[in-house]
């Protein structure tokens, strides 16, 4: 009897294990005393910490949980949590180049005009906005957050080593154009030949290739790489500069990079907003007052840049959606650009405001950044992206990088580069 | 060191017991039936669920296209980036797994003898097994960096090398580094397996050897090798599996995050273009067909494998 009852027992308990571990994947978390939680999920630092307090204090019944992950980690784990239907954050920040993948399926994420996007259309930087709707009015696909402009980061004693002015008024009047910018690179590298020009090329042809009203992708999406002249024109320069030894040879954001960084290899590297944060980590304290802030050839650009969104997926879309607004918001932008962080503000407004147009850094020898970013910020025309183009950019990237190794010459490495494209984007 | 000796059966024995025909009570099967429920749902579902998804144009947001047949297998057999992923695979597999076998049997050769403080050492191999995959290939990088790796600067000072080696430029130098990493993490995990083996092998074994007056070595591939057979086919067809999917050491090696395994994917393995068509170009169906080509390619290594270490051996 006795053994019998037991292995009965066993038989069920058997079958129980397999059930509980079907029905693990089930499930969900309730809230029992009306408080709520919303997720936040960005890349990187955000500056977010101060706000989110400051957010409970107004919305005690709201708990916020930060998520914060590597920059195409945290991409890539969106496009899985979209394409399974879960586990997506309430928020979630999309960086401007991966913003047009995410278009395709638009229909994934709340439409931010239903919650009152629309009346802050005057407040953004008009292309941020566009950028931010997708070119149609009645979708507003995320809240901008901060923008990246573009100016060139350089090292003052390297110049004066070169004999090259190291005032940053004298050092822009340097390079009106790309053209001249190489060409000063040729004057320093004749000079101080243990260093290089710039850190890597592929910064170079992204800053350049941002600078563009269209790249690689035409209005109506299709594939232009290969018939844009300034393509071309931008990858070639580029590459003859890195093989008359300009470059530092530095895979972007490596720890190579960051030690490159620490020992001053590179006179000069392209500096979005974002970037002086990188440089002033990497190069550390000790730097300080080496490093000053010039305008980046060929006037103007953006490189960079995130939208927070609200996938339609999530439990609290309106809730979420009143979050985004309020990280968005002017007072947040303006906290976050005089904070650590430094991003640079999308908001007219902000950028207007005497206190983020007159700020400095002291670390980049008290340039004066408000000025540097935000009026370029202001001047920009969007440039264009389109849904595929990361898959573009990847194969010109690597060619460039085989130029770097002495593997090709630039004609054989723009070859190459226009196969591997056409073959990535099939 | 105990001599084991099986007890022999004493007794007579009884009548023999009437075999029960197998299907007449449900409950062995219950029992084994949690493994195969869950082998259903993890296994043979995503297995057959990628298998439909190869056969159409499937965007991974977007989600099922139109039906392409075997178009998305075509186009692998013609891309040469296939053929560079499968070279690099199966060469990073073999620099990393022939000698990472031969040091652990070596290793646990060394373990198997009267050492002084024996569990410690044998503690002490396993170490590589905790840290993170992550964390030994951020550290292989920096040791394997070009412009102040330790390596680099190794090779330098003893004057093997003239200029710095660019590890991750070139189909040779990433391999090499790339099966360092494997091997140090995988070499000890061997060696307790194989050590476990050699415990095993009956002691009398030895000393009628050593009576016979055969030397060390002879003794090891006389003795030791046919006794651990098995354990030695076993840690081949795991390693193999293993090796054959090997994703996280080139992924980190290359400091990009795009899975492109260098400028003209030198070091891609199968994995990592399965990566970059499935989570960055969401271009599920051509993914899934590499996934299912990787599936075919490691069955057939496993059954050479297989076939090659069961083989009779000449007397």
């Amino acid at each position: 009897m006795g053994r019998t009852r037991a292995r009965r027992t066993l038989g069920a308990l058997a079958a129980a294990t397999s059930l509980v571990a079907l029905s693990a994947c089930g499930g969900g978390e309730a809230e029992a005393d009306g408080t709520i939680t919303l997720t936040v999920a960005t890349f990187s630092d955000f500056g977010y910490k101060p706000l989110i307090e400051e957010y409970r204090r107004t919305h005690p019944n709201v708990v916020i949980k930060e998520r914060v992950s590597q920059f195409d980690q945290h991409h890539n784990q969106l496009s899985t949590q979209i394409a399974s239907g879960g586990g997506a954050a309430d928020v979630v920040a999309i960086e401007e180049g991966y913003l047009p993948k995410f278009r395709a399926v638009k229909d994934k994420f709340t439409n931010l005009a239903d919650h009152g996007a629309n009346d802050r259309r005057g407040e953004y930087l008009d292309w941020k906005w566009q950028q931010a709707t997708l070119g149609t009015s009645d979708f507003v696909m995320g809240y901008g957050t901060d923008v990246g402009s573009l100016a060139v980061c350089y090292r003052k004693d390297l110049f004066a080593r070169a004999g090259l002015p190291t005032d940053r008024a004298a050092v822009s009047a340097l390079w009106p154009t790309w053209d001249a910018y190489f060409a000063t690179g040729e004057k320093f590298r004749a000079k101080v030949k243990d260093k290089a020009w710039f850190d890597s090329s592929g910064n170079i042809f992204t800053a350049m290739m941002n600078q563009t009203e269209f790249g690689f992708f035409d209005a109506g999406d299709r594939y232009i790489g290969d018939s844009n002249p300034k393509v071309k024109e931008f990858f070639t320069a580029t590459a003859r500069a890195t093989a008359a030894g300009q470059s530092a040879n530095l895979q972007p954001f490596s720890q190579q990079w960051n030690t490159g960084i620490k020992l001053g290899r590179m006179a000069t590297m392209t500096c979005p907003a974002w970037m002086t944060g990188l440089i002033k980590t990497a190069a550390g304290e000790s730097a300080a007052g080496t490093w000053d802030i010039a305008a980046v050839p060929g006037g103007g650009g953006n490189w960079g840049g995130s939208f927070l969104t609200v996938p339609k997926q999530g439990k609290h879309v309106k809730e979420a959606a009143e979050l985004a607004d309020f990280l968005t918001s002017a007072a947040a932008q303006k906290k976050i650009f005089t904070g650590p962080v430094g991003a640079l503000p999308s908001l007219v407004g902000v950028l207007d405001d005497p206190e983020v147009e007159g700020a400095a850094q002291d670390w980049f020898s008290q340039a004066p950044t408000g000025e540097i970013f935000a009026s370029s910020a202001k001047s920009l025309k969007p440039n264009y992206r389109g849904t595929k183009d990361q898959q573009a950019r990847i194969p010109f990237g690597n060619a460039l990088q085989l130029v770097e190794q002495g593997k090709a010459d630039p004609a054989a490495a723009w070859d190459k580069a226009l196969a591997e494209a056409a073959k990535n984007l099939r | 060191m105990a001599v084991q000796t099986r007890p022999l059966p004493t007794g007579r024995p009884g009548p023999p017991r009437p075999r029960r025909r197998p299907g007449r009570s449900p409950l062995p099967y219950l029992f084994v039936a949690p493994f195969f429920l869950l082998f259903a749902v993890f296994g043979a579902y995503p297995l057959l669920q990628t298998l439909w998804v190869s056969l159409h144009d499937w965007d991974r947001l977007a989600g099922q296209g139109e039906w392409v047949g075997l178009a998305n297998f075509r186009r692998l057999l013609d891309d040469a980036d296939f053929l560079t992923a499968l070279f690099n695979t199966l060469s990073i597999f073999l620099l990393s797994t022939v000698p990472q076998l031969l040091a652990a049997l070596a290793v646990a050769w060394l373990l198997d003898r009267h050492l002084r403080a024996r569990t410690v050492w044998r503690a002490l191999v396993l170490v590589p097994q905790y840290v993170s995959v992550v964390a030994v290939a951020l550290v292989f990088s920096q040791l394997f960096g070009r412009d102040y790796g330790v390596v680099n600067g190794a090779l330098q000072g003893l004057g093997l090398i003239d200029a710095p080696v660019d590890w991750t430029a070139d189909t040779w130098s990433s391999h090499l580094a790339i099966s360092f990493m494997v091997m140090w993490r995988w070499t000890g995990y061997n060696a307790l397996i194989y050590l476990a083996a050699m415990q095993a092998v009956p002691r009398e074994l030895y000393e009628s050897a050593a009576i016979d007056g055969a030397s060390r070595l002879l003794t090891f591939r006389k003795v030791t090798l046919p006794a651990i057979r098995p354990t030695l086919l076993f840690t081949v067809v795991i390693s193999t599996i293993g090796g054959l999917q090997l994703f996280a050491e080139p992924f980190l090696f290359d400091q990009q995050g795009n899975a492109e395994g260098g400028a003209e994917h030198q070091f891609q393995t199968l994995t990592l273009m399965l990566y970059k068509y499935g989570f960055i170009n969401n271009d599920a169906g051509y993914a899934s067909a590499v996934s299912w080509v990787l599936f075919l390619v490691i069955a057939v290594v496993a059954a050479v494998n297989l076939v090659l270490a069961r083989r009779p051996r000449r007397p």
